[in-house]
């Protein structure tokens, strides 16, 4: 017997289906690895730390600016399924409680994520041969990969929060974008573990993989913004009346 | 004049302008961060320092900006459906036209309030002497250019695909593509790095001293041909979308 939730899953993954949306989470990491693996290879003299320096080269921009912006976009669509004509109504009167159809969203953000993630980690360990690295792999990648994963759910929630609330498709996207940037300035200020949008960045090690951050309070901080936001996101669908255009 | 005032009415609370100040605001929040308590080599290097790190902002933030712009522009037509009213209560090229201006009139208003916050911020700062207002003057036209070229990109792809994520992520990949730019060269004939043959400042160096020196660009003729392409762009991509914008079928 399909419970709810697996039934909101595969509702959503009908909705997406031969959607090219998954192309931008292909594409935006390989520019990355490609300009950063040649700006690599070009200072090979000053970034000596082998697969460490590769990584910033990889991942310093993307994990700031531009996954966050991503991230958001793919939320703002799978909202936007529902904001286009009259799909609030058959959305609504599903018959599934709200909560397995919000979860059914942020499993299919959560899943791009993931395997966003994935990407850059392949990238970065082909590059890095291609690039001649011979030492062996960084064993901390696994740590890096899923810190950074909680992180990217992070995201996902805020992002599905915001879609949902403001109707645009493009504003969410330039909050997100805004909200990588302050980041920014927020992990410089050390206040990026209370910052949803920090979250990833540090998860991922993007400014210094050497960094030494407590693991048990990003999975904490994590999983309470995770918790908080969907929450808001579940009590929003609940208690507003949504009506279609 | 009338299609004008039309576009301004579909946009009414939209909140279009409100998200411009919030995106702008960001910038002027970096501004305000970078180099927040100058020292006095500082204050000496400020004008010209602050001209070199306006590109850096512009070209993370102005493609994404722009693409928001034309989005919401554009998104009105497609869920309001009226691409079946084109031809018959006025042309479609000035209807075209008309979204055009109400854009640039967005991306001048960006424009002024962003120069008028860097201005504003250097006397504040008290950085020596005055800003270089032939410098200046020439940032301020080509990041005009560079802006409006990119909204006209954006504005294309916009009406062109129901699937506003497409021109969104074509954004936010030329944002990419123009920051990683920036490290190869300072110049480029691609839409996204207009604002690198844009900067008038550039930088040197020493790996020895560890000091950084920054003088005003002299342009070779190579970097005139990529300043010259942010305007050759202007005029592709008003051409092609008005073309696409006619010839649209709802």
């Amino acid at each position: 017997m399909r419970t709810p939730y697996i039934r909101a899953v595969k509702a959503e993954s009908l909705k997406l289906k031969r959607s090219p949306v998954w192309l931008a989470f292909f594409a935006l990491p390989l520019i990355s690895a490609f300009f950063g693996t040649m700006n690599y290879k070009l200072n090979i003299e000053v970034l000596k730390s082998e697969w460490y320096s590769l990584w910033s080269q990889h991942t310093l921009f993307l994990c700031y600016l531009f996954m966050p912006a991503l991230i958001g976009t793919y939320c703002s669509y799978l909202w936007r399924l529902e904001h286009t004509r009259h799909n609030w109504n058959s959305f609504l009167t599903a018959p599934l409680p709200v909560t397995s159809l919000y979860l059914g969203k942020l499993t299919q953000a959560a899943r791009i994520s993931v395997l966003g993630n994935l990407w850059i980690f392949l990238l970065f360990y082909v590059c890095g041969r291609l690039a001649g690295i011979q030492s062996p792999f960084p064993k901390e990648a696994l740590e890096w990969f899923f810190c950074g994963t909680l992180g990217a759910v992070v995201i996902c929630c805020v992002q599905l929060l915001l879609s949902l609330v403001i109707r645009s498709f493009a504003v969410p996207i330039g909050i997100a974008l805004a909200g990588g940037i302050l980041g920014l300035y927020m992990t410089n200020q050390d206040y990026g573990m209370n910052y949803p949008y920090s979250l990833y960045c540090l998860g991922m090690r993007a400014n210094n993989p050497n960094m030494e951050i407590s693991t048990s309070t990003l999975t904490v901080n994590s999983i309470g913004f995770i918790f908080v936001f969907a929450a808001l996101s579940v009590f929003y669908l609940r208690r507003h009346e949504i009506s279609s255009n | 004049m009338i299609t004008l005032r039309a576009e301004f009415k579909k946009i009414k609370r939209k909140k279009i302008g409100l998200t411009m100040c919030a995106l702008i605001g960001v910038q002027f929040v970096w501004l305000l961060w970078s180099g927040s308590r100058p020292d006095e080599n500082e204050r000496l290097q400020g004008w010209i320092e602050m001209l070199h790190s306006l590109p850096l902002v512009s070209v993370i933030m102005m493609p994404t900006i722009m693409s928001v712009l034309a989005s919401r522009l554009a998104d009105v037509e497609h869920k309001g459906n009226t691409y079946k009213l084109l031809n018959t209560l006025r042309r479609p090229g000035a209807l075209y036209h008309a979204k055009v201006v109400c854009g640039a009139l967005f991306i001048l208003a960006i424009s002024i309030a962003q120069f008028l916050f860097v201005i504003a911020l250097g006397y504040a700062r008290g950085y020596a002497g005055h800003p270089e207002w032939k410098y200046y003057g020439t940032t301020f036209v080509l990041n005009l250019a560079c802006c409006l070229s990119l909204y006209l990109l954006q504005l294309l792809l916009s009406m062109l695909f129901f699937n506003q994520m497409i021109p969104l992520v074509a954004g936010l990949g030329g944002s990419m593509l123009g920051l990683i730019l920036m490290y190869v060269k300072m110049y480029s004939f691609l839409p996204w790095g207009g604002f690198l043959s844009a900067a008038q400042v550039n930088m040197d160096w020493n790996p020895e001293t560890r000091i950084i020196h920054l003088y005003y660009r002299e342009y070779s003729p190579v970097e005139l041909c990529a300043v010259a392409m942010i305007f050759i762009w202007i005029v592709v991509f008003y051409t092609a979308g008005r073309l696409l914008f006619t010839k649209k079928e709802a």
